[in-house]
């Protein structure tokens, strides 16, 4: 295409002249920026404003301007051109004219050279916002107003229907209502926590009780005073979500100490703090024997202080783990072996306490009930005395009148005859007697007595000799907790808490005091002063729900 | 600015936002609140109070700068107290959050007000030194003295072109009016100078960039080696002393719009965020009680 552009200048004396410039290009680029073949010094267009290019046959001149191009007084975004009319961009003024034979196009342009100054002059001293296109209010208005749809409107949609919140929390581009969070929430509330109403269930209120309570059912600390103190307490007071680490139950001293250091003098309980100076000596749950009026043993629970005196085990049993735990080994049925604790002490599931030791697990590996060398796989019963006797009985009457070549049957019976009634009276008369005499060697000598306290009547009863029951302590401390599991480190061993590998008697209270504790366990502050020591708060043992009965319904 | 208002009364706001932020240090290092420090224990509480309160304080000096017959304190007491305890906002907002932070709304406010502070930071430190660098470029003289003596050179570079012909007038007028500094703000940043000038080049006439004049030098260069007579190439030498007057002149026109952007161009942070700031500080509030 060939394109004619008349620029048409002023003198002074208001006379017009003018000079025509003959451009062969695909079209005609008009703007404010240098490189536009009609270069506009006008700060109202911009660096591209518009372009004249042929379209279907016609000149059109199409713009992307926001405001568009004004063709003969209105604005249009494209148009086909025509001679005579009027283009105006800011204040310049293009014609569009009749083009001379071999001319395709043609415009004329009235240079403002009066103003080119002051708008180069313009450019150079406007603000930037000016050649931005932005000023700061725009973009203040435009951040502020995405801030809010982003951060407020759109996640609240959440509130308004449990619907509108099921879509904005399954959609993985909208922001829903977790865009709140002040915190993640406790992995043991992951489930609940996937709604926010779950636990917020009213707008500016706080997660009340009854919230806590449709799931958990946990009763109050203790009745009287303490609920006094305690009893307006919110359950979020003290187990506080979204806050990092979760620490959904709250460990702080505080807690127990705020009350129980300094107690009322009419509270029967010892006064409590810092676990390094202000904790008073354990109190171990021991079993005490009394004789019980019908006979046998009642088993009474009493909480005896371990700095005190008679803290002895009551089991009524006999061991030595000195024996036992011989570092040379001891003789099994496996051969000559050293035993480990562990092959007795096995932890609960949990890890935390110890399951019961019964004779049947943990000592008739070795301590075998048997009572005939010729027949060593045959053995009595264990825990019951009665049973005993009367296995004998029935082993050793067997064995007199039975089927075996060797019995008094056999031997003064001829064949086809059977027994008389006076050789059978005889035999099991023989059969008692040599019950007894094995009876006494195991209740004496050989078996019971070796674990057991027996005792032998003189009176003429069916069994003179009677055991007494034994009982194990299984929680020795009942209002604290403890793991084990927690505590299987490399640095320490069951030697280091229970030295067992020096008591002889099974009196010997194995149960390490409160000084064994402090060995590394210390004060609340402990990171503060002593960086050796575990801080340690009363929650790290102590429960604070009264005797919670699980916490879950 | 200069250093008039960071020393303003003896350093006065430096002395209250350093009392306020070791006050609020040494609260939160004693503070004992039984629970992970967050912004929702007392001390919290109270931190974030003083904190929204003082970022309303910060912005209030938008409107106060403005309030020309105001006379509740000076404008320099209030610019350099903007400046300190704007800085000290950081502190006892990291202290009100207990240092949790999260992909939430809550720490969308904290990182907006960061990025206020620190837009502000580059705002003193241009207000501090640019204006000097201004001057300095300007050579004590106003804009509009460089613009003056811009036109002057080309008022006279066109007269001289009028006398060696019409591909000379061509060239020096398109010169003349496609010189441009600073079209957009990136270039005005650069100091870019995309001026453009017309030269004829096989009997055509086309737009080539002429930054830093170098295309009309060389052109004039090209032409003053092939002019055949002395008094033509003196007009050429002539012509080309005042073409290298005028690259001087544009780059440090060039130079001064660079500084100019520089020193306005942070508020278009500063602003708009403390715009954006405040609205996800109201959200923060809100959706903290909303879901209590």
């Amino acid at each position: 295409m060939r394109y004619l552009i008349r620029f048409i200048t002023k003198n002074a004396a208001g006379d017009t002249d003018h000079t025509d410039k003959i451009i062969s290009a695909p079209a005609i680029s008009i703007g404010r920026a240098t490189d536009q073949m009609l270069h506009l010094r006008d700060r109202r267009a911009r660096l591209q404003h518009a372009c004249i290019e042929p379209q279907n046959g016609d000149i059109h001149i199409t713009t992307s301007a926001m405001a568009g191009v004004t063709v003969n007084g209105r604005s249009q975004r494209n148009i086909a051109l025509k001679p005579g009319d009027v283009i105006e961009v800011g204040a310049n003024i293009i014609r569009v004219i009749e083009a001379p034979a071999g001319i395709d196009f043609a415009l004329s342009f009235e240079l403002q050279e009066d103003v080119a100054a002051e708008h180069l002059e313009q450019s150079w001293t406007t603000p930037t916002s000016g050649v931005a296109g932005w000023s700061k209010r725009r973009i203040a208005w435009s951040l502020a107003i995405l801030v809010f749809i982003f951060a407020f409107a759109l996640p609240s949609i959440s509130l308004l229907h449990p619907g509108a919140a099921s879509f904005m929390r399954g959609s993985d581009l909208l922001p829903d209502d977790s865009w709140w969070l002040a915190g993640p929430v406790h992995s043991a509330h992951a489930a609940t926590a996937a709604s926010c109403e779950n636990c917020h269930s009213n707008a500016f209120q706080r997660v009340q009780d009854e919230t806590c309570m449709a799931c958990h059912s946990v009763s109050k600390h203790v009745a009287g005073a303490a609920q006094a103190v305690i009893g307006e307490t919110r359950c979020a007071s003290c187990h506080l979500e979204h806050n990092e680490p979760p620490e959904l139950v709250k460990q702080h001293q505080g807690l127990c100490a705020d009350c129980h250091q300094d107690l009322p003098s009419d509270v029967d309980l010892q006064p409590a703090g810092d676990f390094l100076d202000e904790h008073p000596d354990f109190r171990v749950s021991l079993l005490r024997p009394t004789p019980s009026p019908g006979g046998g043993i009642d088993w009474d629970v009493a909480h005896i202080s371990l700095a005190g005196a008679a803290t002895d085990d009551r089991s009524n049993l006999k061991f030595d783990h000195k024996i036992h735990l011989n570092s040379d080994g001891i003789i099994t049925p496996d051969g000559k072996r050293v035993v480990e604790c562990s092959e007795c002490h096995t932890p609960e599931p949990g890890g935390a306490l110890m399951q019961p030791i019964s004779m049947d697990e943990h000592c008739s590996g070795c301590h075998t009930l048997s009572f005939d060398p010729d027949d060593p796989t045959r053995v009595v019963p264990h825990g019951d005395p009665e049973g005993v006797l009367q296995a004998l009985i029935e082993y050793y009457s067997a064995r007199l009148l039975g089927a075996d070549p060797d019995t008094i049957e056999q031997r003064i019976r001829r064949p086809g005859a059977s027994l008389s009634r006076a050789d059978r009276d005889k035999a099991a008369a023989e059969a008692r007697t040599k019950a007894l005499q094995v009876a006494e060697d195991l209740f004496e000598r050989r078996a019971c007595v070796n674990c057991h306290e027996v005792s032998k009547r003189d009176d003429a009863s069916a069994l003179p000799w009677s055991v007494l029951a034994v009982r194990l302590t299984e929680r020795f401390f009942a209002h604290a907790r403890f793991s084990h599991a927690a505590h299987d480190t490399e640095v320490s061993s069951c030697n280091s808490c229970h030295a067992a590998d020096a008591s002889e008697s099974a009196q010997d209270l194995l149960i390490p005091g409160i000084d064994s504790c402090r060995d590394c366990h210390g004060s609340a502050f402990a990171r503060r002063n002593d960086a050796s020591q575990t801080p340690s708060t009363c929650i790290m043992c102590h429960n604070f729900h009264f005797e919670a009965k699980g916490n879950y319904q | 600015m200069n250093e008039f208002i960071l020393a303003f009364r003896k350093r006065r706001y430096l002395w209250i936002a350093l009392g306020g932020t070791a006050l609020a240090i040494l609260a939160y290092w004693f503070d004992d609140p039984q629970e992970p420090a967050n912004g929702g224990t007392a001390l919290g509480y109270a931190l974030g109070m003083i904190g929204a309160l003082l970022i309303l304080w910060l912005t209030w000096f938008g409107i106060r700068k403005r309030r020309y017959a105001s006379t509740v304190g000076t404008l320099q007491g209030w610019l350099s107290a903007h400046v300190y305890l704007g800085v000290a906002l950081i502190v006892i907002v990291m202290l009100h959050t207990g240092f949790q932070f999260g992909w939430n709304v809550h720490t969308l406010a904290f990182v907006l007000m960061t990025l206020v502070i620190l837009s502000g930071f580059f705002g003193v430190y241009v207000y501090m030194k640019y204006p000097e660098r201004i001057s300095e470029n300007r050579g004590g003289a106003p804009r509009a003295e460089l613009i003056d003596e811009l036109e002057d050179i080309d008022r006279r570079s066109t007269r001289v072109a009028e006398g060696l012909g019409a591909d000379f007038l061509e060239l020096v007028a398109s010169g003349v009016q496609r010189t441009q500094l600073g079209a957009t703000l990136w270039e005005r940043l650069k100091a870019h100078d995309s001026s453009q000038i017309l030269v004829r080049q096989d009997g055509q006439t086309k737009i080539v960039g002429n930054a830093g004049q170098e295309t009309a030098l060389d052109w004039l260069a090209e032409q003053q080696s092939i002019s055949r007579d002395a008094e033509t190439a003196a007009a050429i030498g002539e012509l080309s002393a005042l073409i290298r007057n005028k690259r001087r002149l544009l780059r440090r026109l060039g130079e001064d719009l660079k500084l100019q952007a520089t020193l306005e161009i942070w508020l278009y942070a500063h602003v708009p965020l403390t715009a954006g700031l405040l609205v996800a500080l109201f959200v923060h509030i809100l959706t903290v009680f909303l879901y209590w």
